[in-house]
């Protein structure tokens, strides 16, 4: 074990830092520091762009793909910097951080020359068609059908709490392929153009107002029979590489932005005296215990995984970090006090430590509910006996 | 002792249970946040049930009720999410003007023909007030900053946050009723969610907090309508743990309904949001949890055992 870094890592570190500082306080000042995920998606847009002129869209991914092939400490540092700027939450999430990594892995060669590079360049934004209204934590039970015709797959269906559709390019789409099949058999994982008259996507409001989230409808939708990852019928294995990145060193930035926010409760609670309150001074602390405990947790788990996916113990790691967020979305409130009750009145946003206690409501429910990791823990990290769950 | 409930409070909260129900839905909350958020139509039904007289003595024209039922609809409205400013006026303000002795205005505030949005210098702000306009997190509520004079009158203080605890209670039953309601409709791997334990059992911590929320509540309501000395007490008790209550419901029912809790196009996020503000309102939870403290360690309030906890 060697904790710290070393002077070449510390030298990247300055030039991550110098290079987002130029960036934020330069032709980017208008996007720092933006809470949501939906203002200014042209502005967000170029963004990814100009990360990819600087090689800064993957730094992950192997050079031949436009990366730079970095170290998990590389990464980590990356992270960090990247959220020290107030860089603004990445368009392309999904793209890079969850199809990029899952093509690399199971994708064909065909498959990686055509849709990596789109993706280390900025220029295709991808979402994620997994949930249906049928199917959310029984994502097996998923209904929308693809069937072959001339050398395409035809798609018919609906995906809901589509993120991001709105604004994304690409959707890669988890369908039923095989007559008669139920459960995990007879899935394909598919890359379908959003930009076609079979698709139409139909934003959600959520809780604070905003539409992060969308419905799309598949209405006799195309793609290619070539964009397919994987077997068919094998489409439930894809699925779940993705999701090991999607918990996995995908989440370090994440934990970057963690700190900022709890720095801001406390920045709150020195603002309004509440941390001369010993209660406060606790509950503080206690936040603090909790993030560093995910942290070095994190760390050491992707110290072990292979290729930015985490292995079987990280199964903890998505609960914790959820539900440690929640809570500190309800300290946040209560360090406000009265406060937290005004709401601006202008569209600019709600406040950081307003938002941050609504959007923490949903980090328990996306990307598996804690009610789903609790018995993925007990289940397969325990051994314990399985739940009845229908024919998933 | 006796800690029944007076049946004819039971019954008058039952009526305005059914009334609200059938009359302030989901649509009605959806209706007013679309534009305008105060109908006159609505007020108007709540006068002639006579809610707005319901502490104002029988004399000028109103019910004559004890603090303990006006806690019993403010509940109610708390339920109902009611946007209209009923228990500020008819339950906070009334009470508090009677005690002060100022009588002038009790007959038109029956009648419903007048508001009071009283001021307080623990609220930031005033509900309903008049001024210039603050928004609140709630679509529903409707906030002007507080005049910088505001008092600090400590039986005005005790009324809101008792009416606001008996909201809170209100709140977290209904989110407690609608995550229920949808845990018995909605299936997962072929079995309705509320079969799973999980589930079962995060309903059911949330009916526990409330069963024990509920005697406080009314034990705070009887001290202030005895008037004693220990009410304060009694009143910040009440307030804490409703609102420990209702965040916990507030987050349970969000939860169970997955990413549906989490969209505005489910009811559940009126309930929640009103919940958010009004635990803040009348003094949040560490104001309240500081007054337990000075009255258990400060000796105000007599501790061991040759003391009754009553
Ligand atoms: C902000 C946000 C963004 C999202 N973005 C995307 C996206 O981009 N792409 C996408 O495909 N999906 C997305 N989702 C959907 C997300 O993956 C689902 O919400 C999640 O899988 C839960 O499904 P559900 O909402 O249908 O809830 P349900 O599955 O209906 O669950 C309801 C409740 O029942 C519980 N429950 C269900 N089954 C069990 C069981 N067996 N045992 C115990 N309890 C159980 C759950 O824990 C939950 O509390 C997003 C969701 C949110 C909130």
């Amino acid at each position: 074990m060697k904790l710290g870094f070393s002077d070449m890592e510390e030298a990247f570190r300055r030039e991550c830092a110098s290079w987002f500082e130029d960036q934020m306080s330069g032709e980017f000042a208008d996007i720092r520091g933006i809470a949501n995920l939906v203002d200014k998606p042209e502005r967000r847009k170029a963004w990814e762009r100009r990360l990819a002129e600087h090689r800064y869209s993957c730094i992950g991914w192997p050079i031949a793909w436009g990366g730079r092939d970095a170290t998990l400490n590389e990464q980590v540092i990356f992270a960090e910097e990247y959220a020290r700027a107030g860089a603004p939450n990445r368009l392309n999430h999904m793209g890079v951080e969850l199809l990029g990594p899952t093509l690399l892995a199971l994708g064909s060669s065909e498959q990686k020359a055509r849709f990596l590079p789109a993706i280390a360049e900025g220029t295709a934004i991808w979402c994620q068609g997994y949930s249906e209204p049928g199917a959310g934590s029984d994502l097996a039970a998923i209904r929308t059908r693809a069937r072959r015709d001339d050398g395409e797959w035809v798609i018919e269906g609906q995906k809901i709490w589509t993120s991001l559709a709105q604004f994304a390019d690409m959707i890669f789409v988890l369908a039923r392929t095989e007559d008669g099949t139920s459960g995990r058999e007879g899935l394909s994982f598919l890359l379908v153009d959003l930009d076609q008259p079979g698709i139409e996507i139909r934003p959600i409001r959520q809780i604070n107002g905003e539409a992060e989230f969308n419905e799309v409808f598949f209405d006799g939708a195309r793609c290619p029979v070539e964009n397919m990852v994987g077997a068919e019928g094998e489409g439930w294995t894809v699925s779940t590489t993705l999701l090991s990145f999607e918990r996995g060193i995908s989440t370090l930035g994440q934990q970057m932005q963690f700190r900022n926010e709890l720095d801001a409760v406390i920045a709150a609670a020195r603002r309004n005296g509440k941390t001369a309150d010993p209660v406060f001074r606790q509950r503080l602390a206690e936040a603090e215990i909790g993030l560093r405990l995910m942290r070095y947790g994190a760390l050491r788990m992707l110290a072990d995984g292979k290729g930015g996916a985490l292995a079987g113990a990280a199964l903890t790691y998505k609960i914790q970090w959820a539900s440690w967020r929640r809570a500190l979305g309800e300290l946040a409130m209560d360090v406000l006090g009265q406060e937290g009750e005004i709401a601006p009145a202008d569209a600019e946003g709600w406040p950081l430590l307003t938002n941050l206690y609504l959007y923490s409501r949903a980090d328990t429910i996306y990307g598996g509910t804690n009610q789903i990791q609790r018995n993925l823990i007990a289940e397969r990290g325990l051994g314990l006996p399985r739940e009845p769950r229908g024919n998933a | 002792m006796d800690f029944r409930l007076p049946p004819e409070s039971v019954e008058l909260a039952e009526a305005v249970r059914e009334y609200l129900a059938g009359t302030h839905g989901p649509d009605v909350l959806r209706r007013l946040d679309a534009g305008g958020n105060r109908d006159l139509r609505i007020w108007q039904g709540l006068v002639e049930m006579g809610l707005t007289g319901l502490l104002v003595p029988e004399s000028e024209g109103g019910l004559g009720m004890t603090l303990l039922g006006g806690a019993l609809i403010a509940r109610e409205c708390g339920r109902a999410c009611l946007a209209e400013p009923l228990v500020d006026t008819a339950l906070v303000a009334v009470p508090w003007l009677i005690a002060r002795g100022e009588t002038d205005d009790l007959a038109v505030i029956a009648a419903g023909e007048k508001l009071v949005a009283l001021p307080h210098a623990v609220n930031p702000w005033v509900a309903d007030g008049e001024g210039e306009e603050l928004a609140s997190v709630d679509p529903l509520r409707n906030l002007v900053a507080a005049p910088e004079d505001a008092g600090d009158d400590p039986l005005l203080l005790d009324l809101g946050a008792l009416m606001s605890a008996a909201q809170l209670v209100g709140l977290a039953e209904a989110m407690l009723d609608q995550a229920v309601a949808y845990a018995q409709v909605r299936e997962q791997f072929g079995h309705a969610i509320g079969g799973f334990q999980a589930i079962k059992h995060k309903l059911a911590d949330v009916a526990v907090a409330l069963e024990f929320v509920r005697p406080v509540l009314w034990r705070a309501a009887q001290a202030m309508d005895d008037g004693l000395t220990s009410a304060p007490l009694h009143v910040s008790h009440a307030k804490y743990a409703a609102t420990d209550a209702a965040y916990l419901a507030a987050e349970s029912a969000i939860q169970v309904h997955g990413a549906m809790g989490y969209t505005y196009e489910v009811d559940l996020h009126f309930w929640m949001k009103r919940a958010w503000a009004l635990a803040g309102a009348w003094g949040d939870r560490n104001f309240h949890y500081h007054r337990i403290e000075d009255a258990a360690l400060g000796g105000a309030h007599p501790l061991g055992p040759q003391h009754t906890f009553a």
